[in-house]
């Protein structure tokens, strides 16, 4: 309720005011997008046409950067590996919150053409939580940036809520990460 | 040394004066293979490293998995004369066990330790060769043994997606619109999280 | 002396939000020049508000406090420096040789910080910082020595009411080398195209910046818009004649900035011992050549 000169003004509670502080920082996470490109699938050809004139991602306030610390979407582009898959791991999990996960292709959907090898893994939502696909194989540059447009109106309405339920479902992540890879750190003579 | 032939015949030469041969195979112009016994392929490639074949392009191994036997094959390229020499021997596929050939060629050192992951063949000599290298925790018999089944593995170990909704078109004349206007109606509440636009 | 204080304050506020839509309409620019539509022009403003809503990791508390001190640092820098000649928050106190004292603590705020986050990313990226500052410093210092002779004060004030009362003789056209050694000193300083050794993104994964995100980040784009602002405001009050009131000042900074902002986007990146090499070569030689002209000869325009 509006206040007036006449009614006085409602007081609102601690929740409320998180929450509109909230939707204030909402509008300015979904128009500064940062990119943290994992070019490791076929799919990353897509978006040199997506970032330079042809359709020009920085007008969205869209961009490349180049760490994850620094990043807020991790753009999974096509297939992964079991190898790779733990790099995914180890680099979402040094992001800043809120963070959220754009996967382009179907081989992090279903495994695409893919799904019967023994080093590639069907299903990234699995491990990680996803916020976006773009399907396709691969997809059309249109169709990526319609991906980022979507995930823009999640933010807006509330719904990428990929982080979140990562930190809620962190066991059942931890689970499924150990059961397809072992052991998610690896030891050997390059790490060490 | 300017016609291919004469390069190959030069080969030829070079290889069966050093070991006995097996068999001969020209793969094309510039490549020639020969099929050795194991015992022969230090001996072979030593000679061939002293008449300038000195650059080791690739090992790896084929399963002959009819014949019970592996092949390893070695290839080595000159700098000087165009060809390409394939090395090949058979080994026991029980057991497979092959001596490095690290002190002729010390590049072989990654590539044995891929044999070794990926056949499961022993390189003794070579220090290194039962640490992984790619594949990394690995549970299983090698993957590309002709033996090992990576659909089932793969079924096995990593979960697959069920889709619920069925979204293919059967009768494409009637139900196509329907069946569009309910993917739309899905995605829209996906995005929006079930409230209107 | 409040409001000493509050004016600087002011000026600092001011630097900040005039070099980040300056920066935002670059980017506009560049765009229009790669044949693209650009980003809005707020858009750095939003980006900054956004990395402060963020929420971020710490490595410690040299991390967090290095990057205060660096914030700080460049704020107490931007409050000593004058917008025009009659904008100044503190009268005699703005000496050429107090920018260059301060500077520092903020650089060194930064690489403490980037030190203390442990990557090695970070420390190659600060060790290219210091080793470009050496580079650059030496001639650019040759040159404002000389400015400084002519004009017979170090007072930034006083050198722009030098220039602007001999007839608007602006020092890059009374000195024409030392001009064009002072903007590529400037370039250096920006770390702009050329001289974009210590941030580097696809070479050393933005060098310093390498483990900072969320609040520390946003700080420290807070620190690069300040800092960005006093460089390029010294050389407007060295070399064009200050300004005389603020809208003179406001077309002779977007011009500077827009002109490196240009000249950066058809280079490539030099290698840390080019720049190096480059600057102790032809810099270095017009610097001093510039000097004995003006000082022993008494050739100025």
């Amino acid at each position: 309720m509006l206040s007036t000169k006449f009614t006085p003004a409602t007081k609102l509670s601690k929740a409320e005011i998180d929450r509109k502080w909230w939707e204030i920082g909402d509008f300015f996470r979904r128009n500064s997008l940062w990119l943290l490109m994992y070019c490791t699938g076929c799919c990353a050809i897509e978006l040199p046409p997506a970032m330079t004139s042809a359709y020009d991602m920085e007008r969205l306030g869209m961009g490349p950067m180049a760490t994850p610390r620094q990043a807020d979407i991790l753009l999974v582009s096509g297939y992964l590996s079991l190898k790779t898959l733990r790099r995914l791991i180890y680099t979402y999990e040094q992001m800043s919150e809120p963070r959220y996960v754009v996967a382009l292709g179907s081989c992090p959907i279903n495994g695409g053409i893919y799904h019967d090898s023994h080093a590639v893994i069907n299903q990234l939502d699995q491990y990680i939580p996803v916020d976006v696909y773009v399907a396709g194989c691969m997809p059309n540059t249109e169709a990526v940036m319609n991906g980022f447009v979507d995930l823009m109106d999640q933010i807006k309405h509330k719904t990428a809520n990929g982080w979140k339920k990562y930190h809620a479902n962190f066991e059942w992540y931890k689970e499924n990460q150990r059961n397809s890879l072992g052991e998610v750190d690896v030891h050997d003579e390059f790490h060490e | 040394m300017t016609n291919s032939m004469n390069n190959l015949e030069l080969v030829k030469k070079v290889v069966t004066e050093a070991v006995p041969v097996l068999k001969i195979e020209e793969v094309d112009k510039q490549q020639l293979a020969f099929e050795i016994d194991k015992r022969d392929v230090h001996h072979v490639l030593t000679v061939l490293k002293t008449s300038g074949w000195k650059q080791l392009s690739y090992m790896s191994a084929v399963d002959w998995i009819d014949e019970n036997k592996f092949e390893l094959v070695y290839l080595v390229f000159n700098w000087e004369v165009p060809v390409y020499v394939q090395v090949r021997a058979k080994i026991d596929r029980v057991n497979p066990e092959m001596d490095s050939i690290l002190p002729i060629f010390p590049g072989v050192k990654y590539y044995e330790r891929e044999a070794h992951e990926f056949f499961g063949i022993a390189f003794p000599g070579n220090p290194d060769y039962h640490k992984q290298l790619i594949l990394e925790e690995w549970d299983d018999i090698p993957p590309l043994r002709k033996d090992f089944d990576p659909e089932a593995y793969s079924d096995r170990k990593f979960p697959k997606r069920e889709y619920p909704a069925d979204f293919s078109v059967v009768d494409p004349k009637n139900k196509s619109i329907e069946k569009r206007k309910e993917r739309k109606a899905r995605a829209n509440a996906l995005r929006t999280g079930g409230k209107e636009q | 002396m409040i409001i000493n204080v509050l004016v600087g304050i002011g000026i600092a506020f001011f630097a900040f939000v005039l070099q980040t839509s300056v920066a935002g309409l670059n980017r506009k620019i560049v765009g229009r020049l790669q044949k693209r539509i650009g980003p809005r022009w707020y858009q750095e403003f939003i980006d900054i508000f956004k990395l402060l809503s963020k929420r971020s990791v710490s490595h410690g508390w040299i991390f967090d406090f290095g990057v205060i001190m660096a914030l700080g640092g460049i704020i107490g820098t931007a409050m000593f420096m004058p917008i025009t000649s009659n904008i100044v928050a503190f009268q005699d106190y703005d000496n050429f040789f107090i920018f260059v004292y301060l500077l520092a603590v903020g650089m060194l705020g930064m690489a403490m910080s980037a030190s203390g986050s442990g990557n090695p990313w970070a420390s190659i990226g600060v060790m290219r910082a210091l080793t470009t500052m050496l580079a650059y410093e030496v001639p650019f210092l040759i040159v404002v020595l000389t400015i400084i002779n002519l004009s017979g004060t170090s007072s930034m004030t006083g050198i722009q009411i030098f220039q602007q009362t001999a007839g608007n003789n602006w020092f890059i056209l009374a000195l024409p080398l030392g001009g064009i050694v002072g903007f590529i000193a400037l370039m250096g300083m920006l770390g702009k195209k050329p001289f974009e050794t210590y941030i580097a993104p696809a070479e050393i994964a933005s060098g310093p910046m390498v483990e900072y995100g969320g609040k520390q980040l946003g700080m420290l784009f807070i620190l690069h818009e300040i800092s960005v602002w006093i460089e390029v405001t010294l050389f407007v009050h060295l070399f064009l004649g200050g300004a005389t009131n603020i809208f003179e000042f406001l077309i002779k900074y977007f011009a500077v900035y827009t002109l490196a902002n240009l000249i950066s986007n058809v280079n490539g990146r030099f290698k840390i011992d080019q720049v190096v090499t480059f600057f102790y070569k032809w810099p270095l030689l017009m610097a001093v050549t510039q000097a004995v002209i003006a000082i022993y000869f008494g050739w100025v325009i």
